[in-house]
């Protein structure tokens, strides 16, 4: 479904992305776990297409250049130079780091604005889906969302991105700053997704504990470079992932 | 073949950071030489010009102080649409000491600077915790506000102003004096910035919370940025009082708002180096366009959009890199 092919990425002379490559299989979720400034939301940037409109901001601020090489195909057809909302509607939706949300809109608000693009009777029938999978949103549905806690938040993030109806969903970094229980909530809330709709899933994570046991395939990038693959449990008998990721 | 353009510093510039600088003329020059124009521009190459380009200089001088008195507060994220509040002040203080107590303009101007820098801070002080556009907001309308004021209530002249006031001595005197003005406001705000308590100034702009957080009165700062860029201002005002022999409600207008305004944009903000060549651009191609009558708005718009939309970084920060760095291609495998 989703093919990455020797990408590289510059922001000035720091090299982000060294030659990366991946595949995602239609269904699959798929996991790209690495540490701090591994280049995981490089990554995700690139695959949604937000790195052009962030080169064309610099380059009009005079700020950092940054250098895109590679290709990026969706089902056969090279997306590399293809603008963000473009992909959007191709079916690829990016939820962000850090759970960017409409701080001063209510929640269902937020996830109508989500799906906008969508007719009327779908968007009711997804935020009904998402009501499913995070019940905890129910009672806060007339509350604005900037006084949400980090969790509900970020719950708040991943239904707005479901709400655009995506093939395929990149979470960055969903884990980021929740406790273990919220952590344990939204990776079964991923599973019980997958099992549902059948949609491809690409996560970028730094705790691979509790990612890697419900992955398909996972990637494992260090400074920009592809240094493992395998599936989730090939993963998880690595010892050099055991001494990295779990500290055994 | 796969190629990349690199940006790195210059040879002479890494060098001239070290014990280079002391050593070689060339690392010696590369330093002074940035900050030898604007004194050797400024004191040298406007006395020969003619009594009617000079007298452009002084008005030019006189914007340019605005606009780094607007980029000081813009620095510590104060958004200020109303310099001319400080221009109006300045002028009107001078004017009016000169006028009723008969003060000679080198007692004027400096009461008026810091008498003014402390009435402006005080007016804007109930303002200072708003941030953005609704500070703009309130420096907007204040100036409107007060020569309104002069209006109804026929004070300090009144619509007819203050005239008769004392003038300097001749014009290169004034051009020196303006002149020394700049490149001093210029200089030491550059090396205000650069130091520690510019850092805090950066800070709070950049993250106000962070800076409280770290157990500094950002409160505090914001005022004492306010008090140093509206002394600036008001000694501006000043110095057009004694220039004109005329205080009155034009200087409240809205030009010495916006023009600083633009200048900066021009020559990119927080800098202060940027306002001044913003001015020195602005304001005598402005004069030069005059003789085009009404049009000359529409040339001075489009100046003004071509370079926010192709320089947005404006023409300093632009020149500052070319000077510091240079690009290359490099192959990437």
């Amino acid at each position: 479904m989703l093919e990455v092919q020797n990408l590289m990425v510059f922001f000035e002379n720091a090299l982000a992305l060294n030659d990366f490559g991946m595949e995602v299989r239609e269904g699959q979720v798929v996991g790209v776990i690495g540490s701090n400034s591994a280049g995981k939301t490089t990554l995700m940037n690139t695959l949604s297409g937000l790195i052009i409109d962030m080169r064309i901001k610099e380059k009009r601020r005079g700020g950092e250049r940054i250098t895109v090489y590679g290709k990026v195909l969706f089902k056969g057809e090279d997306i590399t130079k293809t603008r963000p909302s473009e992909r959007v509607k191709k079916g690829i939706v990016l939820c962000r780091e850090r759970h960017p949300i409409f701080p001063e809109s209510d929640v269902s608000q937020n996830l109508q604005m989500a799906g906008y693009l969508r007719k009327r009777s779908e968007i009711r029938e997804t935020v009904k889906e998402v009501f499913d999978l995070f019940p905890a949103l129910i009672p806060l549905k007339s509350r604005k969302a900037g006084f949400m806690s980090g969790g509900e938040q970020q719950m708040l993030a991943v239904g707005m991105a479901l709400v655009a109806r995506p093939q395929l969903l990149l979470l960055d970094e969903p884990l980021l700053g929740l406790s273990p229980m919220m952590q344990h909530l939204l990776v079964d809330a991923i599973k019980g997704l997958k099992a549902k709709s059948g949609i491809t899933v690409v996560i970028s994570e730094q705790f691979a504990r509790p990612v890697l046991p419900m992955i398909d395939f996972g990637y494992i990038i260090e400074n920009g470079m592809l240094t493992l693959t395998g599936t989730g449990s090939e993963l998880m008998d690595n010892p050099e992932v055991k001494a990295a990721y779990f500290g055994i | 073949m796969k190629r990349r353009k690199e940006r790195i510093d210059r040879g002479v510039k890494a060098r001239s950071a070290d014990i280079f600088a002391l050593t070689s003329y060339r690392e010696m020059l590369y330093l002074l030489i940035p900050g030898a124009i604007p004194v050797v521009g400024l004191l040298c190459f406007t006395p020969i010009l003619s009594d009617y380009w000079r007298e452009v200089m002084i008005s030019t001088a006189v914007y340019a102080l605005l606009a780094m008195s607007w980029d000081m507060l813009m620095c510590a994220g104060l958004l200020s649409l109303g310099q001319s509040l400080f221009f109006g002040i300045g002028s009107y203080l001078a004017g009016s000491l000169n006028y009723y107590a008969g003060l000679p303009p080198i007692l004027t101007m400096p009461i008026a600077t810091i008498g003014g820098g402390v009435l402006c801070t005080v007016l804007l002080l109930p303002v200072l915790r708003l941030r953005g556009v609704y500070f703009a907001m309130v420096t907007l309308v204040l100036p409107l506000m007060l020569s309104r004021l002069v209006e109804a209530t026929r004070i300090l002249g009144g619509t007819e102003g203050l005239t008769g006031l004392t003038p300097f001595p001749n014009q290169l005197t004034a051009l020196f004096v303006i002149q020394l003005a700049l490149l001093a406001v210029l200089f030491g705000f550059r090396r205000i910035m650069g130091s520690d308590y510019g850092l805090v100034i950066k800070g709070i702009s950049d993250n106000d919370r962070s800076v409280m957080s770290a157990g500094l009165n950002i409160y505090w700062y914001k005022t004492q940025v306010l008090f140093l860029g509206a002394c600036v201002g008001c000694f501006a005002g000043a110095f057009g009082t004694h220039m004109d022999m005329f205080a009155g409600m034009p200087g409240f207008a809205l030009d010495y708002s916006l023009m600083p305004v633009a200048s900066a944009v021009v020559g990119g903000t927080g800098t202060f180096a940027g306002p001044l060549i913003g001015a020195f651009i602005l304001v005598p191609l402005s004069e030069m366009l005059r003789a085009l009558g009404a049009l000359r708005i529409v040339f001075y718009g489009l100046f003004l959009v071509i370079f926010v939309v192709g320089l947005p970084e404006g023409i300093f920060a632009y020149v500052q890199r070319k000077y510091q760095q240079r690009e290359r291609w490099v192959d990437i495998s």
